[in-house]
């Protein structure tokens, strides 16, 4: 069956655990017992059900180990099943986005619609709009809050569109609802009957799954080298596919060679390795290779440089200072790097520019900054091939996130 | 008005594991118990009230008798407001026959060996705590809705509850959000004071007091670790201010 993986994203009152404990209530996707449970107590203490605290009884489970994936929570309807990022922290949804942790293939913005816009629902726009992500549904919750009142819809979805405009996102659909009391999310309720979109399922099976990387050009970056009786070169394949007998590129040496084998553990005769596949290769000559280094046909290449343009996320409380050198950190690729220049600094909440030519960014703020490396690196733009455009810079830890952006303004090497 | 939300149980670690932010009001910390042998709710509260440690005075009653301890209004400080409401506090205005079955269904609990029976009576214990609990939550909102110089309405879920299902964070994430509730409805009506008289820490599945308390306030209080005896001044204080 498809799967779709969508993130969900908004200010942190505005009800995505409830939204996420009905999507699971409506569409059966929950264990028997606790949510019984959850009923008595609601019931002991006369309340209505209070879908939120079904994240709880997931967090549990996390906690006790019981559900395989640790960061991911799983439905279906009759089209296909979903997977919804559990992202606790704009933070964190930026690391696995970037780091390929976890890529959302959707997003969902979820507004209060009582609230209104608030900062952290434009900075997680934002983080939508940076990341490249373009189907996006937004969600107006807490309708029953306000009289399930269209005029109070209409007015904060002007100003959200406003906004959502100057940052390149055109939401597929904007759909009002009450999380709280179902009104559609599995089903449309006469209490909308004003609104004639879909409901918010419905809306869902109309996003469009992620083309498949295999129909892209040929990326495996080198991840090692193995030398038994034959030298085989691992790593995944990110984008294209990889068969016995192909004329390849090592990159950044630039050496050509012929794929001899494709080399898989305890397999007999494998022919090929499609996107999304680790695998090992052997080539027919002894060419100079080692992790970082990125495999490819002869043809559609990536850039090889050692200035990058990029958008990037700070998000370390350290600030970062002009000076310092980080490590650059791009598929398998790790080198040192300077900024030499920070072109712009924006409020990713206001979009306000803070700074020109700046000589520093702060936690949360976004900048346009050119990197200079150690070395050469493979990379891509980041709208052709996520795997090679994105990158994360390191101290200690993760201090920022970013993507690159304008591939027509690098230097090629 | 003054308004005291006396929740006993109300464990520091779990107001701010679930974000409790309006139990939590402007100014908040743990307090001091440590002057006491065991933090115990009938000694707790009966020094809270007076504002003297009284545990010698309460053990000296027994296990048993020391649940009917019943204060004189004159030694506490509810006696300098007009027409105070203070609401099943022990030692003052306990509901004595409702929590004597709950500590009657928990030894029952405890001496049952069969996980069926035990499960019954889990549930009726729980039950029980839940309709008391709603009962003066409603009286202790309508105390509010009134002229009084002082409301007092003491909780007790937190503890009963918390001593068959501590470890289940679900409900206990609940019933603090239940009384975090509470404490938004009450947040502009006066001077807010919420205290209890211990926490809780994790037993097994169980719950056990813990050996500090919660304190905050809706005013500045310039509180660091208050004993509970200390409140009996700053109440008074505040009425005159």
């Amino acid at each position: 069956m498809e799967n779709l993986k969508f993130v969900m994203v908004g200010h942190v009152d505005h009800g995505k655990s409830t939204l996420i404990g009905r999507l699971l209530y409506d569409t059966d996707s929950l264990p028997d017992g606790r949510i019984e449970e959850i009923k008595e107590i609601c019931k002991a203490l006369g309340k209505e059900l209070e879908f939120a605290y079904v994240m709880d009884h997931l967090q549990e489970e996390r906690d006790q180990g019981i559900t395989i994936d640790t960061a991911q929570i799983f439905f279906r309807t009759k089209k296909r099943q979903y997977t919804i990022i559990d992202a606790p922290g704009h933070v964190e949804f930026v690391k696995n986005m970037i780091t390929g942790a976890s890529q959302a293939e959707a997003a969902i913005l979820i507004v209060d619609v009582e609230e209104g816009v608030k900062e952290q629902t434009r900075r997680h726009a934002y983080i939508l709009s940076l990341l490249g992500l373009e189907q996006v549904i937004v969600v107006m919750n807490k309708m029953d809050l306000v009289g399930y009142k269209k005029e109070k819809y209409e007015g904060v979805k002007k100003e959200l569109l406003k906004f959502l405009e100057s940052i390149n996102i055109k939401p597929k659909h904007i759909i009002p609802i009450s999380a709280k009391k179902g009104d559609f999310i599995a089903r449309k309720t006469s209490k909308l009957s004003w609104f004639k979109g879909p409901c918010f399922l419905e809306a869902l099976d109309d996003f469009k799954t992620k083309e498949s990387p295999k129909e892209k050009p040929l990326r495996f970056p080198v991840q090692d080298i193995y030398s038994f009786d034959k030298r085989i070169i691992a790593g995944r394949v990110e984008g294209g596919i990889i068969s016995s007998g192909d004329r390849i590129k090592v990159l950044p040496s630039e050496e050509e060679t012929v794929v001899k084998s494709i080399e898989e553990y305890m397999k007999e005769g494998v022919k090929k390795a499609e996107a999304g596949k680790s695998t090992g290769i052997v080539t027919e000559d002894k060419v100079f290779v080692d992790r970082g280094f990125v495999i490819t046909h002869t043809k559609d290449l990536p850039i090889v440089t050692d200035t990058v343009k990029a958008h990037v996320i700070w998000m370390d409380k350290k600030p970062f200072d002009k000076n310092e050198r980080l490590l650059f950190k791009c598929a398998t690729q790790e080198v040192m790097c300077s900024i030499d220049k920070i072109e712009k600094v924006i409020d990713s909440s206001t979009l306000e520019v803070i700074g020109k030519d700046a000589d520093t960014i702060r936690n949360r703020e976004v900048a346009d900054i050119v990197i200079k490396t150690q070395k050469p690196v493979v990379v891509e733009n980041f709208n052709k091939i996520q795997e090679l455009g994105r990158f994360v810079l390191q101290r200690k830890d993760t201090c920022a996130g970013g993507i690159i952006t304008n591939i027509n303004n690098i230097n090629k090497v | 008005m003054i308004i005291i939300l006396a929740i006993d149980a109300l464990e520091y670690e779990k107001v701010e594991e679930f974000g409790c932010n309006n139990l939590k009001q402007e100014s908040y910390g743990k307090t001091d118990i440590s002057e006491f042998s065991q933090p115990r709710t009938m000694v707790l509260w009966s020094s809270f009230m007076t504002g003297k440690n009284k545990e010698k005075e309460i053990l000296a009653k027994g296990d048993e008798a020391m649940w009917s301890t019943k204060i004189e209004l004159k030694h506490a400080f509810f006696s300098h407001f007009k027409n105070p409401v203070i609401l099943d506090l022990p030692g003052f205005s306990y509901d004595q026959k409702v929590h004597e079955q709950s500590r009657q269904l928990l030894k029952k609990f405890f001496a049952e060996e069969n996980e069926e029976s035990k499960e019954k009576i889990r549930k009726q214990y729980n039950q029980n705590a839940f309709e008391h609990h709603n009962k003066i939550k409603k009286e202790f909102l309508a105390a509010i809705g009134q002229k009084h110089e002082l409301v007092l309405g003491y909780f007790s879920i937190a503890d009963v509850i918390g001593h068959l299902n501590f470890s289940n964070r679900i409900m206990m994430k609940m019933i603090y959000k239940e009384l975090d509730e509470i404490a938004s409805l009450i947040r502009q009506k006066g001077k807010v004071l919420v205290l209890s008289d211990h926490g809780m820490k994790q037993l097994g599945r169980f719950g056990d007091h813990s050996d500090y308390g919660f304190w905050s306030t809706n005013f500045e209080a310039s509180l660091k670790k208050p004993k509970i005896t200390d409140f009996y001044e700053l109440i008074l204080k505040l009425s005159k201010d």
